[in-house]
């Protein structure tokens, strides 16, 4: 294993079955650095693929590798990562303190610095009010914050987590993504599953979209927003004061596929194929006395994407 | 071993053993070992007060054992009395069983102050003898290793050790809680140790209480001299090996059953095979019944369990003759018997996924 790969997670051709039912099938990742998002419907295999990482299931072929080391070697493996599950249950009878307690216990930390650590963490996740708090008397998202306290507690280099802003409120979601910013920018891992596409549009670094138990595909949503624009051209929002005038110059491209006046307000819907030639042909329009007042992509964020890969192969279902 | 792995041990067993000890499943548990002591219990009361009932009736009712020994079958109702005297219960009747001329039946009572013994008569003869000793400690203690061979160990640490090692994997699993275990850096080795070692802690704790209680309860009705007496002998070797005999059926059973937990999605059929594996133990060939745990736990027991008459025929059947292994190779078997369990217990733990649907 070489230095890079020591810093990568690898996903090297995994399958997973459940009996006859398909997990996940050929999957090859490879996770640098930074959040990444895994992006699918229910029964996508999102979970599979986080359950392989982390080791609590086996993959029934291919190799699995998380800086470096095997998930079947959880001694070595959770010195590394950190796993908020979507479990929603716990050990009987432990508070919230206890319970993170126990976790650094279990993980080999002498009693003073279990405290020390359990202390910290739980202060971060804004549960010191309640820690002493029996856990099955928790509210839903004192629930995921605690889970989220266990996955870190142990300051690990690998953080995944199985939709971890689930019951959140907004205050707490935005300190938690701050948090997963803040986890990223260091230089750890950060992977989560979610629904909610704009929060995965803020907050990822890299997005892998999953449908039907297949890798659909991966990388910054940019590049997968250009990858598909030959089947899904972009659209853009050209707002400007003769809107007919430009429609009838963006059309001339051959580039444009559609260039549409909408009725309300100044503004020209365009779909394009190249977006950068695009904009250098709107600069000249400028040049020509077309008053150009803004100009917006409206569909390469992650919500868009996810419609044109998978809300498709979902309605073919 | 690794100084981590103590800890994480330790870790284990302080969760987990709480959990055995307090949880609603082990209540069952307590029932099961805690039974045999309430009815020796019961029976130290009931015993003195039956001793002193027949002294009583003998001083009355004099009857020497060697003319109650010399009654048998057919003695005519007259020779019995010519032989003992007039009893100091007697209850006739006449009537009929089923079509046909009417009969006269019952039975009469005498005792030598040692054994109470019923003669039933049917047209005035002896037709059958029962008779009910009164008891004394050598009687106490093959009544104990009965009920210690027969009930406790087959029944009650069996099943006591089916409801704790079973449920600390499966159990969890189905809690949906055994992810907290298998999100720690811990090798599932070192889990499955510590588990086993926390349901060990309470099964030894628990049983072994229970021994020593009933223990306790047999002896209770005796005199100072005649423990004393029976302590200067071989009593204290015999209570730390029927001791040692409860800790090891938890060893051997325990290893067991954990291996069972992690192998089976439903463990009560498998508890059942070894139940009935275990139970027909004394009618299996000689080389068939070498493959029990059983086996090797009445080799060590300090008495051998009853074969008196008045047993019911299931019970001596059960007791049939065997031949023991000495007590040292019976442990060493024991020993090897929880080894290859542990280590198949440890090969399963490391395939172990977490997969709670299914379960």
């Amino acid at each position: 294993m070489n230095e890079s790969s020591n810093n990568l997670i690898i996903l090297d051709n995994v399958s997973r079955f459940y009996g006859e039912v398909l997990g996940i099938n050929r999957v090859t990742l490879s996770l640098k650095p930074g959040i990444t998002s895994l992006v699918g419907p229910n029964g996508a295999g999102k979970t599979t693929l986080m359950n392989l990482i982390t080791g609590l299931i086996r993959p029934s072929r291919g190799r699995i590798s998380v800086l470096g080391v095997s998930p079947s070697e959880p001694q070595k493996l959770f010195r590394l990562v950190g796993y908020a599950t979507q479990f929603d249950s716990f050990p009987k009878g432990l508070s919230g303190y206890q319970f993170i307690y126990s976790f650094l216990k279990l993980s080999g930390y002498k009693p003073s610095k279990c405290k020390e650590m359990t202390l910290s963490v739980i202060e971060q996740v804004g549960l010191s009010d309640v820690a002493q708090r029996k856990v099955a008397a928790y509210s839903k998202g004192m629930r995921q914050r605690i889970r989220l306290a266990q996955a870190i507690a142990h300051d690990p280099r690998v953080i995944v987590l199985d939709e971890p802003l689930n019951g959140l409120d907004p205050l707490v979601r935005a300190e938690t993504i701050a948090l997963f910013r803040r986890y990223a920018d260091e230089g750890r891992h950060v992977i989560i599953s979610s629904h909610v596409m704009h929060e995965v549009d803020m907050i990822s670094d890299e997005v892998v979209f999953i449908s039907g138990g297949y890798v659909i595909a991966e990388g910054q949503i940019q590049n997968v927003r250009n990858e598909i624009k030959q089947e899904r051209p972009l659209q853009m929002l050209v707002r400007c004061k003769k809107p007919a005038a430009l429609a009838s110059r963006a059309f001339e491209q051959d580039n444009v596929v559609e260039a549409r006046i909408l009725t309300e307000g100044d503004a020209v819907l365009i779909k394009t194929r190249d977006v950068d030639q695009f904009c250098k042909s709107l600069n000249y329009l400028a040049m020509e006395g077309i008053d150009i007042e803004s100009m917006a992509p409206i569909d390469d964020d992650a919500n868009s994407v996810y419609e044109y890969l998978i809300g498709d192969e979902e309605a073919s279902k | 071993m690794n100084g981590i792995w103590l800890l994480q041990i330790l870790a284990v067993v302080r969760l987990e053993i709480k959990k055995t000890f307090l949880s609603r499943r082990s209540l069952w548990v307590y029932l099961l070992a805690f039974a045999p002591v309430i009815i020796f219990f019961v029976r130290s009361i009931n015993e003195p007060r039956q001793r002193d009932r027949l002294a009583e009736i003998a001083a009355k009712h004099p009857v020497s054992t060697q003319a109650l020994n010399s009654i048998k079958e057919e003695t005519t109702y007259e020779q019995v009395v010519e032989k003992l005297g007039e009893p100091y219960l007697k209850n006739f009747r006449t009537g009929r069983r089923g079509p046909g001329p009417e009969h006269e039946f019952g039975f009469v009572r005498y005792t030598d102050g040692e054994t109470d013994v019923v003669l039933h008569f049917f047209d005035k003869k002896v037709v059958r003898i029962s008779k009910s000793q009164v008891d004394n400690l050598p009687r106490s203690q093959t009544v104990f290793a009965t009920s210690f061979q027969f009930y406790f160990l087959r029944l009650a640490v069996f099943f006591g050790c089916v409801g704790v090692f079973v449920n600390l994997f499966r159990g969890e699993m189905l809690d949906k809680s055994l992810h907290f275990y298998l999100l720690t850096p811990m090798r599932r080795e070192v889990l499955l140790a510590g588990k086993y070692l926390a349901g060990l802690l309470a099964t030894v704790f628990i049983f072994t209480s229970s021994t020593a209680l009933q223990w306790w309860a047999m002896l209770r009705q005796f005199d100072q001299s005649v423990l004393a007496d029976f302590f200067a002998g071989d009593g204290g070797s015999q209570f730390w090996t029927y001791l040692g005999v409860t800790s090891l059926a938890c060893i051997a059973y325990g290893s067991i059953f954990l291996t069972v937990g992690l192998i089976f999605r439903n463990p009560i059929i498998p508890a059942a095979v070894v139940l009935l594996w275990e139970g027909i133990n004394p009618f299996l060939p000689a080389a068939l019944k070498k493959i029990s745990v059983i086996y090797y736990l009445q080799s060590i027991c300090p008495v051998v369990a009853s074969k008196e008459s008045n047993l019911p025929a299931l019970v001596k059947f059960l007791i049939s003759p065997t031949q023991l292994v000495t007590p040292l190779f019976a442990v060493i078997c024991i020993i090897i018997v929880t080894l290859i369990m542990l280590v198949l217990a440890g090969y399963f733990a490391r395939r172990m996924e977490i997969n709670y649907s299914i379960d």
